[in-house]
């Protein structure tokens, strides 16, 4: 009786072809890529989209060429931040899916560009029924199609904005091994240094590299005078990255101006960058950009 | 995976009019035996079939054809989707499909969606017909089991 190797193809589906040709549609985007970069926290409302919005606004203002990939499926922000409205056109051409493009000429994908409505949630539609298991195996393929199907063409960096908690990660690191690292966000409170902490713990059992620890939210700039106070109480944030041995990237005060755009449209680093909060941000890129 | 007719020692080969989506988590698959002409059906439950739906590939299809198709899970599992990700998909030619067909073959799952629309297709240029409705389709649906 003939044995599995002596015959040829797969059963008809060629489904062996066709996975092999998904990982090569993937990496012929990743490969026109130069630095790849998750911005995340185990922790939710620390500011990582703001946050990523402002850092990839201060590379365009150094003069690189940057895309965001909102991989908040549930909880998409970044669209909201650059500007791209759910009305725009979504544009569908033999390279793929062209993404977005934001404030700065900053490029994008994210899940709100793909629904009918911007107060769509992000539903399948199976789910009444789906189990569990179906419904994070479609967040896993969405993710892989989110990277790959996109039409990024050549950039220096791609800036992926994580959804809270750190699961995600292991998606992000099976579709991006060369990925340069994370860089992770915490707030001075006791309570997200707790939870962030075990996200550096897992990072670090996985052997993603982490750039460093950012303390977002330290203390209150006022917009008016610029003058800081304390914001939360906490443990030295710097302690932390003592601890769990990675760099400790710097402190950037709250600000209620960063996650707005200003008057004229633009996001808040590029009109502001001479502000507390704006070199701030600009010595966090700089210690980031040195590690990788 | 591979079948394997005993009698013959032949390959049985995917048979693209008997796939059989009964429900959108689990499928039914034929397979034939070119040279005795026997025919088995691969069924499969639910979680096999999450299985092969995360991998992104479509059964009875090619790997050029799985290029072409961007963000096509997404496209065909996302509730609400925007009009132009839906239509993403290569036209057919001559061959029209009304919006009820448009809407029913999207529903059926994305990994084996290609390979039904194969079979409509294929029936409706068998008989000349250039518009696919809801109606053709519940003739497919009878005709070959679809």
């Amino acid at each position: 009786m003939k044995t599995y190797d002596d015959l040829a193809g797969d059963g008809g589906s060629n489904i062996v072809d066709q996975v092999q040709a998904l990982g090569v549609k993937l990496r012929s985007r990743l490969d026109r890529i130069k630095h790849k970069v998750a911005l995340m926290s185990g922790k939710g409302g620390v500011g990582k989209s703001s946050l990523t919005a402002n850092v990839a606004a201060c590379l365009v203002d150094k003069g690189y060429s940057v895309g965001i990939l909102d991989a908040d499926l549930n909880g998409p922000s970044i669209c909201h931040l650059l500007g791209v409205r759910n009305s725009q056109k979504l544009v569908v051409d033999e390279n793929g899916v062209q993404p977005g493009t934001g404030i700065h000429g900053i490029k994008l994908m994210s899940m709100d560009m793909l629904l009918s409505s911007p107060d769509s949630p992000v539903m399948w539609t199976e789910e009444a029924d789906a189990t569990a298991v179906w419904v994070s195996t479609m967040e896993s393929t969405a993710l892989r199609e989110l990277v790959a199907d996109t039409d990024w063409g050549d950039l220096d960096y791609l800036l992926i904005d994580m959804p809270p908690g750190s699961d995600r990660i292991d998606n992000i690191r099976g579709l991006i091994p060369e990925l340069a690292g994370v860089v992770e966000i915490t707030i001075p409170s006791m309570l997200s240094q707790h939870i962030v902490a075990k996200s550096i713990t897992k990072n670090n059992k996985m052997k993603v590299p982490i750039l460093g620890l950012v303390e977002n939210m330290a203390g209150y700039t006022c917009p008016h005078c610029e003058k800081e106070g304390p914001l939360f109480e906490g443990q030295d944030v710097e302690e932390l990255a003592k601890q769990k041995n990675i760099p400790y990237i710097g402190k950037i005060p709250f600000d209620t101006r960063i996650g707005r755009k200003t008057d004229s449209g633009s996001l808040f680093y590029m009109e502001n960058k001479d502000s507390v909060t704006g070199k701030a941000i600009g010595s966090a890129v700089d210690k980031i950009l040195d590690s990788i | 995976m591979k079948f394997l007719c005993i009698p013959c020692d032949t390959k049985m080969e995917t048979q693209t009019d008997g796939i059989m989506p009964e429900e959108k988590s689990n499928l039914a698959m034929q397979f034939k035996c070119k040279k005795c002409g026997h025919s088995i059906a691969m069924l499969t439950n639910k979680f096999e079939t999450e299985f092969v739906s995360k991998l992104g590939v479509q059964v009875g299809s090619t790997a050029a054809e799985a290029k072409g198709a961007p963000m096509g899970v997404v496209a065909g599992a996302l509730a609400g989707g925007k009009e132009e990700l839906k239509k993403s998909a290569p036209n057919e030619g001559e061959i029209e499909w009304t919006e009820d067909a448009k809407e029913r073959i999207q529903r059926v799952p994305f990994f084996v969606r290609n390979m039904a629309k194969k079979t409509v297709l294929e029936f409706a240029k068998e008989r000349g017909i250039t518009v696919i409705d809801g109606k053709l389709m519940d003739e497919v649906r009878e005709k070959v089991g679809m």
